[in-house]
Order: structure tokens, then sequence, then C-alpha cells
């Protein structure tokens, strides 16, 4: 029994520095739970291609990746380029952090024959502050196949450039949705425009009586006045009738019924607006009875030259659209 | 260049006496401002008149206090239902010596000076009393003793109530259209002047109200004369005579201008009417009242206040219609003045 003991207690005495070393530093395995690879297909890659590599990689708590340990994007051989690494942090839970990493490389191999190429490993450091503990993300193998065959069967030269790629189209239904719809606006606004201000065919329209009616004037005092000028008739009798009766006109539509000059306080009741061309308004009544009823048709002239009808009768359009 | 002066002076100074007229009558008939105006219109423009209201609005009272101002005889009669003409010409009765005797009735009474005949509650009478109205009013004459009877300067003027239609006698349509207006009297809209027709007492006695007119403003003999020269001297353009007859045609067929009267079929609803006796009446009494205005020409506005006074009867609806004709004309006409442009 004693030897037994005797022989015990130097292998405790060995042990122990081990045990110590044990609770020390736990072991590597410890703080690397899992390097998880995500790749493509292993196979049909060609010259050229991209192969996008994911790893997720999850820590003991505090352990982190350290940034300074990833690779730089370059070429690492001949035949392979690491295009571009990121690293996404998963964020800590449970105890663990996770990260995923996100290695793309390409591949300018050009091979004879299918290859089987490997993409290293990555070795990087996972530290808590004080330590630092070495993982890796475990190499990848893929097979690597030929763009064209050994000895030219076909007709055509093997080393006869293929025809391009055909470019595929850009997406442009959202652009030309964006251009109908800036086009449309477009159109409603100046339709919009044109009803306010009364052009063209919303001339006629029902509610804006005196936009046509100023039209109406504007064209028989022209008429009017080239007929006097190739004429020898003193007076534009007829232009001045007819400009007369367009705004008469403009007034019973504006009133929705016959407006004589005994009217007018009614008028000017109903609609407001008019009162501002009140004055004119009364003389151009006055004017129009002296003319159509009276013995004096000279006294339009006089008192409403062709200029100040035109005048008028913009001013009267400029109201009823509201702005005067 | 005389003539039209004196024509001008003659007219202005009427006018001043018309104005006049109408102020005096004006003072024993509150609140009812048109009806003084039409009938001044009418009596210038020599035409015959039928008033038409409720009872108790001053029918009568408006037409003792015209002819009193106008001067001159006057007569009135009242309808019922067994008035025949020959009580209107004769009158029949026992003499001093006992001996029946028959002397000339109402009508010829005051012979040629008859200036105002007042006819009241017409539609009581018989159309045989109608039909004698109506050679009066059309030729100012009626025959009597194996004569005829001359009456240059008589105006009629009617009235009859709306509310009773029991022993009545509508009146024929010839018998309507020799009177110039039909003239609607209503209460009054003041609100002053009701008050004060209620509890004026000035108001209470109409005989002695009467008195406050002025006797014989206007001499009948010559409004004869200012009558044709207002006719003359007032003058109807070429425009505004392009737009009476768009406003007849408009009465005779109101659906080729688009005139719409609701709840009506627009086909049959105009049986015929507005004669051309009616449109020369229109005519007159519009330019009675543009001379009126102080206008020596007539304008739209002077058609538009006399139409439907001189039209409104002279238009004869579809028989369905005419329990509502009333209101259905008076569309047609404001719908009619809607459409019809003017000039």
């Amino acid at each position: 029994m004693g030897r037994s003991a005797r022989r015990l207690v130097p292998c405790l005495a060995r042990l122990l520095p081990m045990a110590a070393l044990l609770l020390a530093a736990p072991p590597v395995g410890a703080q690397l739970r899992s390097v998880e690879l995500y790749a493509p297909r292993p196979f049909g890659h060609v010259i050229g291609d991209t192969l996008a590599l994911s790893a997720e990689i999850v820590l003991d708590a505090p352990f982190r990746l350290d940034p300074a340990s990833l690779p730089r994007p370059r070429a690492l051989d001949y035949w392979l380029e690491l295009a571009n690494v990121r690293l996404t942090n998963g964020g800590a839970s449970d105890g663990v952090q996770r990260y995923t990493l996100d290695l793309t490389y390409q591949t300018f191999y050009a091979p004879l024959e299918p290859k089987r190429l490997t993409i290293p490993a990555v070795p990087l450091t996972a530290t808590d502050g004080t330590r630092q503990v070495a993982i890796a993300v475990p190499p990848w193998s893929f097979l690597m196949s030929p763009l064209r065959e050994i000895v030219a069967t076909g007709e055509s030269t093997p080393m006869a450039l293929r025809p391009d790629i055909a470019p595929r189209p850009v997406a442009t239904a959202s652009t030309q949705r964006g251009l109908l719809a800036a086009l449309g606006g477009l159109v409603a606004g100046l339709g919009l425009l044109a009803w306010q201000m009364g052009w063209g065919p919303f001339g006629r329209r029902r509610d804006r009586p005196f936009a046509r009616a100023a039209r109406e004037v504007r064209v028989a005092l022209a008429a009017s006045a080239r007929s006097a000028a190739s004429s020898t008739a003193p007076a534009s009798a007829p232009g001045q009738r007819a400009a007369l009766l367009a705004l008469h006109r403009a007034f019973d539509a504006t009133a929705g019924k016959g407006v004589f000059a005994e009217d007018l306080p009614d008028f000017f009741r109903a609609h407001p607006a008019f009162t501002a061309a009140e004055a004119e308004v009364r003389r151009l009544f006055a004017a129009s009875r002296h003319l159509f009823f009276g013995e004096n048709p000279l006294e339009i002239a006089r008192e409403f030259p062709p200029a100040g009808l035109i005048a008028l009768a913009r001013r009267l359009r400029a109201i009823e659209r509201g702005g005067a | 260049m005389r003539l039209a002066h004196e024509t001008d002076s003659i007219l202005s100074d009427w006018r001043e006496r018309a104005l006049r007229f109408e102020t005096e009558i004006g003072k024993v008939v509150l609140g009812q401002e048109r009806v003084i105006r039409l009938l001044t219109i009418a009596t210038f423009a020599r035409g015959h008149v039928l008033l038409e209201g409720d009872v108790g609005v001053g029918k009568t009272t408006v037409l003792r206090a015209m002819a009193r101002a106008i001067g001159g005889s006057f007569e009135r009669i009242e309808g019922t239902i067994d008035l025949m003409p020959t009580d209107l010409v004769y009158h029949a009765h026992l003499g001093e010596d006992g001996k029946p005797r028959i002397d000339p009735g109402p009508l010829l009474k005051q012979g040629e000076a008859l200036s105002v005949f007042f006819f009241n509650e017409i539609n009581r009478a018989r159309p045989q009393v109608h039909s004698l109205l109506l050679r009066l009013m059309a030729e100012r004459s009626v025959s009597a003793f194996n004569r005829e009877y001359r009456f240059p300067h008589v105006q009629v003027f009617a009235d009859r109530n709306r509310v009773e239609r029991e022993e009545t006698f509508e009146l024929p349509a010839a018998a309507r259209d020799r009177f110039l207006m039909e003239v609607q009297v209503g209460m009054p809209a003041d609100e002053e002047a009701r008050r004060r027709l209620v509890f004026d007492p000035r108001f209470h006695d109409v005989e002695r109200l009467l008195m406050d007119v002025e006797a014989g403003l206007l001499d009948p003999e010559a409004i004869e004369t200012v009558a044709r020269v207002i006719q003359f001297g007032v003058q109807a353009s070429p425009t505004l005579q392009a737009y009476v007859l768009a406003l007849w045609s408009a009465v005779r067929a109101p659906h080729e201008h688009g005139v719409v009267v609701e709840g009506v079929d627009p086909e049959r609803f105009i049986q015929g009417g507005a004669s051309p006796r009616g449109l020369s009446y229109l005519v007159r009494a519009a330019r009675v009242r543009a001379w009126l205005e102080g206008r020596e020409m007539v304008v739209p506005e002077d058609i538009r206040a006399v139409f439907p006074e001189v039209m409104a009867h002279r238009i004869f609806v579809d028989p369905i219609y005419e329990m509502r004709r009333e209101r259905l004309v008076g569309d047609l006409i404001a719908g009619i003045f809607a459409r019809v442009p003017a000039p």
C-alpha cells in the first residue's frame, strides 16, 4: 500500500503543473465554438469566375476577431485573387459572439482539362484583450473546367474570340414609369393652367364667357379696322356692334339670363368681383344703349375707342379669372 | 326742327304731369307702385285694363283714384249675373206722369265726355254683356236708340277677383285680347305700407281718402294727343324691332328658342295667341314706359317691364295646363327673357 502511495506522489507532482496550466489557460477549442464554411458548388468553374465563400464564425463571448488579422484583398497566387473581404458582426448573445466573414475570390486559372484547385485556409486571430487565439477558415477545393477543347474538332479556329455575352438589358421599367408620371404631371399642369387662363379650347368654357368675349372683341375690332382701312367708311360700326354684342353675350352667360342696363345693380350684387370695373361697365351699357337703340350711334366710338373696348374686355376677363 | 323741339317740350311737360299723377294716386294707394306705374302706362297708351287680385287689396280704390285724377266723366257698374246689355245702355223707369220711359243708361248718360268706364267684378256679368263691352273697347262705340254713340276718350277699367269661381263667366278670348293689360294686384310687400294700411285711420274711409287726390290732373281730351305724340316721339331702333320680333317668335314656339318650362310638353304647351294686336299693344306700352323713364328710345328693359301684363293673357295654353297657367306662363316669360338675346 505504501509502495503504491509512493508511486502516486511523483505522478501527481508531474500532473499538477499541467493542471495548473489547464486551469490558467483553457484550451483553444474552448474559445472557438465553430467555423462553418458556406461555398458555391465545387465544380464547373471557369477562368474569370468569382467564388463567394462565406464563413460563420462563433466564438466564446469575451473573445473577438482581431480586425487586423483579416486578409487584405490582394492577389494570393498567380491564378487566384482575393477580390473582397467583408466582416459582419452578428452580435453577442448567450455567451457567444457570431461573425459572418464573406470572402470573394476570383480565379484566373486556365486548365486544359478539369483540374482540382484549392483555396487556402485563411488564418485569423481572436483576442479577449490579453490572450490571442489563432483560428482559421478552412481551405476549400473545387474543380475548374476549361473553356475550350484541347484539340479543335470544329471548323473554327480554337483561338478565335467567342462572341461577347449578349448585353443584358438594363432595367428601365421604373425609369420609364417615372418619365411617364412626370410627363403626365406636366400635361395635367399645363391643362390646368390653360383651363384657368382660358387658353385654346378652354376659351369656350361655359363659366369663362369673358375669355371668349375678349377674343371675339379683338377679332371683331381687328376685322373692322382692316375693312375701314381698305374702304372709305368713316366709322367701324359693324365691328363695334359685334364687339359689344360679344361683351353683352358674356354678361348674359355670366348672369345666366339677359342682363340689361337696369339689371346692373342685381348683376353686381350677384357677382361682386365685377364691382371692380363697375364704372366702366355702366359706361359700356349706357354707350351700347345709344348704339343699339338710340339715335346717336357715334356715341360709342367716342366713349370707347377700339383700344378701350379691348382693354375693358381684357379687364373683365381678368376679373372673371379671379386675377384682378 | 321747330316741330321736333315743340314735341320735346310737350313730352317733357306731360311727363312731369304723369309723374305727379302717379304721386297723387300713390298718396291713397300704398305699396302698389308697380300697379300704379302700369296703370299710368295704360292711360297714356290709351289702353283698357283688367285688374285681377284678391278681395280687399285696393283694386277699386286705385281705379277710383285714377278716375278722379284723370278727370272727365266717370261711370261705374257692378257686374251681376242678371245684368244684361240693355241695363248698361238703357234706363227703364216710370216717369212722373206714370208712363214707362226709356232713358239713356249708365253708359250713355255722360255722352261723349265719358272718360273712364269702370266695370266692377266683370266676370260676374254674362257673355252678352262681355260682347257689348268688346265692342265698346274695340270701337269705342255702342248702338242705342237706333243710332251709334261714340266715346272717343273712353278708357275701360275692369276688375275681377280670383277667389270665387261660382256663378262667374270666363271672359272670352276676344274680349281679353282687347285689354291692353291684365294687372295682378297683390298684397303690398312693404312692411311699413301694410302697417299704415291697417292702423292709419286715414285709410279706413275710402270716400274721404279719395278727396286727397287732386281731381282732373290730366285732361282726357288732351291725353289722346299726348298719347299720339309719345308714340311718334319715342323711337324704336331696328335692333329693338328685331328683338321684339324674336320675343314674339319665342312666345309662339318656345322650344325652338331653347326655352324650357318645367313640367310641360313643349310641343303642345302653347296653343296660340300673342296676336299682332297684342304685339302692337306691347310696343305702345313700352314706348310710354320709355317716355315715363325720360328716354326718347325704347330699350329692352321697357319691353320687359310691360311684357307680363301685356302679353300673359294673350298666350293661350293647352287646356290641360290651364289650371296651372299663371305659374307656367310666368315661367315661360321669364325663360324667354333669359334666352332671347338682346340686343
